[in-house]
């Protein structure tokens, strides 16, 4: 059994980042399914979340919806993560989501990139925006990630070539991989080690 | 089971009229609410440590002492006192001599310290806070229990026949919690050493407290100390109450929406919902508190913060001149279904009454090095 969760940043209703979420998703578990059958899917639709988003930055208190983001997050074996391009990067919410989580939550999970943008001027925002960021938080990037721009929507046969190459990486990081799925925060650890120092 | 309140110390500009009292105002403020504590019948006044504006509490146990002096009941203990920066030779030290002028009534709750900048203003790093805490901790307890310590660590300087002065009262330690809100690295260090351990349960939802405090249940009892629902278990919380609950809704309202910590976050009402936060009626605090048991079993503390964000002297006396009518059906509640094996807090008197009580001379004879006779073999 294959969980992953699907976190889209778009704020439209409906959003090209969820339109391409959804569609690397749908790639990524038929990927998986040839590989180990079992693939649940969790969609976070952050714009829900935007203002416990905003309410945890300011007091660290997770509401309930925000904590159960959390919690779905911790259950997963990969995450696709697509977001829209705000002046150059990812947006707002996006930050605050990967900032809520426990420092260690991402260490060793899956991750499949995406982004859309309104011209292909941005396609470089996976490289330069959000590759360090999951870099810094020590998750292993499919190799191939999905940048959308919007004149894509209308050249669908290459759109969707590069949705099964990104989904087919990023079935076989996530089958190659055993992220942790226990909660560091409640963990006891050996107290002579910790004696030892 | 324990009732008493906690103060962070915080020196607030009321909101409802932009004044900012004095710091000499806020700590004779302390005095007074202790005092209030213990005419109320509370069982536990503690205070704040803090080493920055804009907080009073930077020497608890000058604090404490004239507490002490004006007081005769009440426990005196810290939320908390800061095991990572505080030289744990001056901590021994100062609670030593703060036990004996309070006959005993004192005991403390350890905590790291969240402030970056206080470390390194201690010549400390606060990358290293939790392997400071459990070195600290560890040369702590030496010091409280042992004649004559010679020891080496990682962060002090070492010591070679070292022994504290004065020795603990009756050569009884201080009772010790250790207060965490999600390291469970402190869970683990007070379930190893049978110590207490607390949850400060103000921030978070009571589902993640009550996670912590089964974490340390478990090892509790892994440690050898006793069945699990015997360990040592405090929490905290907060309410802000009046004898109509749209009142106390209406009043808190402005200090809540820009309070310290969670101001300008959620609403009151959600806050109320998502934390233990209780602002009501009486009764509504009353039955609010009296759950909190069932989320981590049957506990031996509960502390309230009153005296916070801005609220003024006379509000606070009067929350717990509120908390003083309700005390009696907090502590029928509390004392409702408890098992008899579930124990109380351990004190002064009870460590004391505990005390291994073989041969006088397999305890360590003290001389006083002006008199050259032990304290036992003076007449009282």
């Amino acid at each position: 059994m294959t969980h992953l969760v699907l976190v889209t940043a778009g704020t439209g209703t409906p959003s090209s980042s969820r339109l391409l979420g959804e569609r690397l998703a749908q790639a990524s578990v038929a990927a998986l399914d040839s590989l180990r059958p079992g693939t649940t899917v969790t969609h976070l639709e952050l714009r829900t979340l935007a203002v416990d988003l905003a309410q945890h930055s300011a007091t660290r208190v997770p509401s309930d919806a925000l904590q159960a983001a959390m919690t779905a997050m911790l259950s997963a074996d990969g995450v696709i993560a697509v977001t829209p391009v705000y002046n150059g990067s990812y947006t707002g919410v996006f930050k605050l989501f990967f900032d809520a989580l426990d420092t260690e939550l991402m260490r060793g999970r899956p991750v499949l990139l995406g982004a859309t943008g309104g011209t292909a001027r941005h396609s470089f925002v996976i490289d330069h925006a959000l590759v360090p960021l999951f870099f810094y938080l020590k998750a292993p990037v499919a190799p191939v990630g999905v940048y959308a721009a919007t004149e894509d929507w209308g050249d669908t046969g290459r759109l969707d070539q590069r949705i099964q190459a990104a989904a087919a990486a990023f079935a076989t990081l996530v089958s190659a991989s055993s992220p942790s799925k226990v909660s560091a925060e409640f963990q006891a650890p050996n107290f002579e080690d910790l004696l030892r120092g | 089971m324990q009732l008493g309140i906690f103060s962070v110390g915080d020196i607030t500009p009321d909101p409802t009229t932009g004044r900012t009292p004095s710091e000499h105002e806020r700590i004779l403020a302390a005095v007074t609410i202790a005092k209030k504590a213990e005419e109320i019948g509370l069982d536990v006044f503690a205070t704040g440590e803090h080493h920055n504006p804009p907080f009073h509490p930077s020497s608890p146990t000058t604090l404490l002492g004239f507490i002490a002096a004006q007081t005769s009941r009440i426990i005196l203990s810290t939320a908390t006192t800061l095991i990572t920066t505080n030289d744990p030779v001056k901590i021994a030290e100062d609670y030593s001599v703060l036990q004996h002028l309070a006959e005993g009534r004192v005991d403390l709750m350890m905590g790291r310290g969240n402030t970056g900048p206080v470390y390194p203003w201690f010549g400390r790093d606060i990358r290293d806070g939790i392997p400071l805490a459990i070195e600290n901790y560890a040369l702590l307890r030496r010091l409280w229990r042992e004649d004559v310590v010679n020891w080496e660590g990682k962060f002090r300087s070492p010591l070679q026949g070292f022994t504290l002065a004065p020795r603990p009262l009756d050569g009884v330690p201080p009772f010790v919690w250790h207060g965490s809100i999600r390291s469970p690295e402190i869970a683990e260090q007070a379930a190893y050493y049978g110590d207490g351990f607390f949850h400060n349960n103000i921030f978070w939802n009571l589902s993640h407290t009550r996670r912590m405090v089964n974490l340390y249940r478990q090892r509790f009892e892994h440690h050898g100390h006793g069945p699990a629902d015997t360990a040592i278990v405090g929490l905290g919380g907060q309410f802000f109450m009046r004898r109509n609950s749209q009142d106390a809704i209406n009043e808190f309202r402005p200090y809540f929406d820009v309070a310290p910590v969670y101001g300008y976050g959620p609403s009151l009402e959600e806050f109320a919902e998502q934390t233990p936060l209780t602002v009501g009626s009486p009764q509504q605090v009353l039955e609010r508190t009296l759950s909190f048991t069932g989320e981590v079993g049957h506990y031996q503390r509960q502390l309230f913060l009153l005296d916070h964000a801005g609220l003024p002297l006379k509000t606070v006396l009067e929350q717990l001149d509120l908390l003083g009518e309700i005390l009696p059906d907090l502590r029928a509640g509390f004392a409702e279904g408890r098992p008899a094996h579930v124990p109380a807090a351990p004190t002064h008197a009870s460590l004391l009454a505990a005390r291994p009580s073989g041969p006088a001379s397999e305890r360590p004879v003290v001389l006083d090095d002006v008199t050259g006779r032990s304290p036992e073999s003076v007449p009282a």
